[in-house]
């Protein structure tokens, strides 16, 4: 009896990888390598933008701190909200930005530019950051992909996210909305190669369809081929996180955005380049504290066993993990015990990826308001991804009218940051 | 010469001559060699899709082959306009025109009333210039007056209703001039928010029921000390007016703002009550003197219906953004203006083209003049799942999944408007399937039992038995997946197929599986 993957290399090479290379058993021996060890990056996406002071720059002795306690943390000198006892003993893991500085104060335009490093443009389709990380990285290594969908983007919504872009459709986020779930129709309802004869067929049959409209049958086709290796593919045990060992599991803790985090240590570990796990609900226009208390009760357990967990396995110097959302939150506290939207000073964690653990980049006036010190653009930001990365940002795609569209938009690393 | 003659079967000659007036005939020939038109199966299906949102029938296919009389591409539009599911189809596009750019999930309740509302609207020969007076005066609550989708999708929240109605009802994407000036087009922060300023007013709030009837639209006119707010978690509710908040720090106290339309300037002082603004700016946007109006509509249907559009996005057009094909579209709109906005004649007009009509290419490039060919455009979540349902032969009413542990008929749809649905908005080139979508059509375990040639109470199952000449199998096949005969090649790869593998049910269910996953198949084309 034939094992999948030996099936698997049966399929003809032009659908994998866009033809750049032959998926032949030099990539299948380099494959086991690549996966012990590669570049990849995972984002904790904080949906409507979480509050600067009830996350990472808790503002003492001033009202607009709004009576949130913060906590010493393993690092002297840096202290994070109360929320946090978590995240709080690897604080010497992770770099906090306090000065993220913006003007974008729209939830779909925010999201966009975070997630993408450029403001929506009807005449340029950006890419979002997952994308450009994983066709960046399949770059560096010979165009290789491996089985499962390079991008994976866990518990969004599903709509008005930003996708592959210019990229193409190759490099769009694989969306999972419950990462408790084995993903849906995965499970294969036919032998592995009644399926691949069925694939042939299909294209047979559609060789009249593909003569007059050439582009659209081969973009199906490419398509089909990827869903057929990822469903046939050893590597879909990944996503079930209920194989993890019990003390794993507890370390993680309970809810969906910890077994989303799991699941991305998972993914990242089974060849996937960039994983985005979403928690949604930061939109605090009221009731910000209570409802930050609940929101940070998810994330920070999880958030601080993520970075552990990838530590222990010798894979964060590679893993560049992000936490960050659209904007910060407004100084003063609302009426309505709330807090709105404010891009002017908001903050951001890195770790891991060789990003230098320990450290509070920049900081606002007393009051929250301004970036007094080390102002961090979001185009410097992503360029800081890049330097994690070893990803060039000044390298030009072009846009459909012909325009050279550089990965990020000028920018400087944050270079303290990067040893 | 008019598009929108009354004897239609005088409009593929006045077609042909706007045409020639546009330079649309010999323009083709100058770049490359014009599409051939598209033969009638490939008609037949595209103007099914288009119109009335599912493929036709074997049996209509043949009948349509056959007939023989010069005007029936004329006659099916007219068959296909007249029936209900023009409305129905119409009605599911115009939902998804507004649900995509919600703001708040919990609109997505509203979506029944909201087709409701449109194919209605439709239904009645509504014209378009009364829906969108519907749309933008709407009150009550919304599980009885769809036409409050914009607000309730927005939440109330004044500015977002504000940019939405300009989008839908002008094109004009007037929402980037919210916190700054206009980087590339002429808009000014204070045109944003001069047309905001008709909308301070139109509030929600708590309505009489549950779900989506918890909340419901109103005019609040009242002084808002002594009234409820405009929104629950605004700490400014209840303003009467519209304020630009301070350029540099939104906390400071904005600039009160009067109502005026961008096109033309005119509007209303302040202090007037919410009915009179919004009657206002209906009559303001839907006016002559706004040219963009009819524009914002013709080139969405034109880019639904031939597949390529006048302007890049379909709702981003304004003065800014460059037409292709400028005297078509000023054509098309003029006509169009001249038959008071009535929606039916705009659909006859555009599928008389020899756009409409010509054998779909690969999606063209930004520098082909738009009426060249129709282009090729994946089908629509709600299109591909009555086409699915009628391939299997199984009606929507027995297919039902589950939802909240019980099996209920209607989740099917769900599940492919969540995962084939698309924003009408985005540009169609970033239209791209998905795996998620792939997987949906080749290894959901429903399909392939529905597909399963040993289940004598399944289409393939009874075909097995009644077809047992293998040709006419394969071509009936055809038919009900393509809405075509078979072609001899295809043909001839089914019997190889056939011989090969030894299992006659087998195969077919490889050929059945083959036909419903083929490109062909998730494309109007």
């Amino acid at each position: 009896m034939r094992s999948r993957r030996d099936i698997l290399r049966m399929l003809p090479a032009a659908g994998f990888a866009a033809g750049v290379l032959p998926f032949g058993d030099c990539v299948a021996a380099h494959a086991a390598d690549l996966r012990k060890r590669h570049k990849a990056c995972i984002l904790l996406w904080m949906q409507g933008g979480p509050s600067q002071f009830e996350t990472f720059s808790p503002l003492e002795g001033h009202a607009n701190g709004g009576g949130t306690r913060a906590i010493p943390t393993t690092v002297a000198g840096i202290r994070v909200a109360e929320h946090w006892p978590a995240v709080a003993t690897v604080a010497d893991r992770l770099a906090v930005i306090r000065s993220m500085t913006s003007k974008e104060g729209s939830h779909p335009r925010a999201t966009f530019y975070m997630h993408t490093g450029y403001l929506p443009n009807p005449s340029a389709r950006h890419p979002t950051l997952g994308s450009i990380v994983a066709s960046e990285l399949a770059g560096q290594r010979g165009g290789e992909t491996g089985d499962l969908p390079p991008v994976v983007r866990i518990g969004g919504r599903g709509r008005g996210d930003s996708g592959a872009g210019l990229l193409g459709m190759q490099w769009d986020p694989y969306e999972l909305r419950d990462p408790t779930r084995s993903p849906t129709n995965t499970a294969p309802q036919v032998s592995a190669e009644r399926h691949l004869g069925r694939l042939d067929l299909m294209e047979r049959l559609g060789s009249g369809f593909a003569r007059s409209l050439p582009q659209e049958a081969a973009d199906h086709s490419s398509l089909y081929r990827r869903a057929t290796r990822m469903i046939l593919s050893d590597d879909m045990r990944a996503f079930d996180v209920s194989r993890e060992p019990e003390q794993v599991r507890e370390e993680y803790g309970e809810g969906a955005f910890a077994a989303g985090c799991l699941l991305a240590r998972r993914l990242v570990e089974h060849g996937v380049s960039f994983v985005e796990v979403v928690s949604n609900g930061w939109d605090t226009h009221q009731d910000n504290f209570a409802r930050v208390a609940d929101l940070a009760g998810q994330v920070d357990r999880p958030f601080a066993a993520l970075v552990r967990d990838l530590e222990r396995r010798g894979m964060l110097d590679d893993t560049l993990v992000i936490w960050m959302g659209e904007f910060g939150r407004t100084p003063q506290v609302n009426p309505r015990g709330g807090r709105d939207h404010f891009p002017r000073s908001f903050n951001a964690v890195l770790a891991g990826g060789g990003i230098a653990g320990g450290a509070v980049i920049g900081c606002t006036d007393q009051a929250g308001v301004e970036v007094v010190d080390r102002p961090v653009t979001v185009p410097d930001l992503f360029a800081t991804f890049c330097a994690s990365l070893g990803i060039d940002p000044a390298k030009e795609n072009m846009a459909s009218t012909g325009r050279p569209i550089t990965l990020v938009d000028g920018g400087d690393p944050v270079a303290e940051l990067l040893s | 010469m008019s598009f929108f003659v009354q004897d239609r079967r005088c409009l593929p000659a006045a077609v042909a001559a706007v045409w020639s007036i546009a330079g649309l005939t010999g323009l083709a020939a100058a770049n490359s060699p014009a599409p051939p038109a598209c033969d009638d199966a490939t008609f037949l299906r595209r103007a099914s899709l288009d119109l009335v949102g599912r493929q036709p029938t074997p049996e209509a296919v043949d009948a349509f082959l056959a007939d023989r009389s010069p005007t029936k591409r004329e006659d099916l539009i007219d068959d296909l306009l007249a029936d209900p599911a023009w409305a129905a189809t119409w009605g599911r596009y115009f939902r998804d025109v507004i649900l995509y750019r919600r703001s708040d999930d919990r609109a997505i309740a509203m979506a029944p009333s909201l087709e409701a509302f449109f194919r209605e609207r439709l239904q009645t020969g509504a014209a378009w210039d009364e829906i969108a007076r519907d749309v933008i005066t709407a009150t009550g609550v919304p599980s009885e007056h769809g036409e409050t989708a914009i607000i309730i999708a927005q939440m109330g929240e004044t500015a977002d209703i504000a940019a939405e109605i300009s989008r839908v009802f002008t094109g004009v994407q007037i929402q980037c001039a919210q916190c700054h000036d206009h980087f590339t087009d002429r808009w000014k922060r204070e045109q944003f928010h001069e047309f905001a300023a008709f909308f301070p007013r139109t509030a929600i709030r708590r309505g009489p029921g549950e779900g989506i009837d918890r909340f419901e639209v109103v005019s609040f006119d009242r002084d808002p000390r002594r009234g409820r707010g405009k929104r629950p978690d605004n700490p400014r509710r209840g303003d009467l007016e519209h304020e630009m908040p301070h350029i540099d720090d939104p906390s400071l106290p904005g600039t009160v703002m009067q109502p005026r339309f961008f096109i033309g300037g005119r509007g209303v002082p302040l202090g007037t009550p919410d009915r009179e603004r919004r009657a206002t700016a209906a009559r303001l946007i839907t006016s002559a003197d706004n040219p963009w109006f009819a524009r914002a509509i013709v080139n969405r249907i034109w880019t639904e219906l031939v597949g390529d559009g006048f302007y890049d996005g379909i709702d981003d057009l304004g003065p800014d953004r460059e037409a292709r094909s400028p005297e078509l579209l000023e054509q098309l709109c003029e006509e169009f203006v001249a038959a008071d906005h009535d929606l039916p004649s705009l659909f006859r007009v555009v599928m008389a083209t020899p756009a409409y009509q010509s054998a779909a290419r690969s999606r063209a490039d930004a520098t082909r003049p738009v009426g060249e060919a129709s282009c090729p455009q994946r089908l629509r979540a709600d299109q591909l799942f009555t086409q699915v349902l009628a391939a299997i032969g199984v009606e929507e009413r027995q297919a039902a999944g589950r939802a909240g542990g019980r099996r209920q008929v209607g989740v099917p749809r769900v599940i492919f408007n969540q995962t084939f649905g698309y924003d009408p908005g985005l540009p169609r080139d970033e239209i791209s399937g998905s795996i998620p979508q792939a997987l949906l059509l080749m290894n959901s375990q429903p399909l392939a039992r529905a597909m399963d040639g040993d289940r004598r109470g399944m289409l393939l199952g009874r075909l097995l038995v009644e077809l047992p000449d293998d040709r006419e199998l394969a071509d009936e096949l055809h038919l009900r997946t393509l809405a075509r005969h078979a072609t001899p090649a295809e043909i001839a790869v089914c019997l190889d197929h056939v011989r090969e593998s030894g299992d006659r049910a087998a195969a077919f269910e490889d050929i059945f599986w083959a036909l419903v996953n083929s490109a062909e198949f998730i494309h109007r084309h």
